[in-house]
């Protein structure tokens, strides 16, 4: 299965975001006084967890862009459920096992959200020749 | 005292299973909104690349609202009846 170009350029994106937001969080609990092995143990899997879930949602995505509108939703609605187990079970899994630290896996479930708030300013370049042809 | 931990418990049980009453927005919010970007493309194909972009963001934002659900209620299933156990034993010595 060919990957569309939109969906890894994201995935890198985010992934990129991701792990220098772990560093952050890292440089914060060693600051604290808080470090020990779980906490990148964590970090590890909370990440992997955050952008697994965005590229399976931008596989999904790519992949209902060709069907008709309700099949698309349909497909979107299933594709949801399931990331969402897969996330409730992973990150239950991480909280629960003493090997890994709590919040370290918890904190970075939300770093795709911190990416995206930053988008707009990484993708002005691409947006403004897009807008200069609208206009034309 | 063993009546007072088994509230506590069936509370954070409850409160846990309301928190991911969260989880079902999300993915109506994603339905839709792959629908109406099917439609877009279905219009101007050219503007697939761009469309799929901000289609993939957006659905990224909408799941974050059934995340921060979840989080609530894989806290209050693994770490809050712990807290407010120890929190119970200590107010009653």
């Amino acid at each position: 299965m060919q990957i569309d170009p939109a969906v890894k350029k994201e995935t890198r994106y985010i992934l990129g975001f991701s792990i220098l937001l772990s560093a952050v969080m890292e440089l914060v609990f060693y600051l604290c006084g808080h470090m020990d092995y779980t906490v990148p143990l964590g970090n590890l899997l909370g990440v992997c967890i955050a952008v697994l879930n965005f590229f399976l949602m931008g596989l999904t995505i790519q992949n209902s862009i060709g069907l008709d509108e309700k099949a698309a939703s349909e497909k979107l609605k299933l594709s949801q459920k399931l990331r969402m187990l897969m996330v409730i079970a992973l990150a239950g899994a991480g909280v629960g096992l003493p090997c890994f630290h709590s919040l370290a896996v918890v904190i970075p479930l939300f770093f795709p959200r911190i990416a995206i708030a930053f988008w707009p300013l990484f993708n002005k370049k691409d947006q403004q020749p897009a807008d200069e042809q609208t206009l034309d | 005292m063993e009546l007072a931990i088994g509230i506590i418990l069936a509370g954070c049980a409850i409160g846990a299973g309301l928190a991911l009453i969260a989880g079902i927005g999300p993915g109506i919010g994603e339905g839709n909104a792959v629908a109406k970007a099917c439609e877009a493309i279905g219009r101007q194909p050219e503007s697939k690349g761009a469309v799929t972009s901000t289609m993939i963001m957006g659905c990224a934002i909408a799941e974050t609202t059934g995340l921060y659900g979840l989080v609530i209620g894989i806290l209050l299933i693994f770490v809050a009846p712990n807290l407010f156990v120890n929190i119970l034993k200590e107010a009653v010595k």
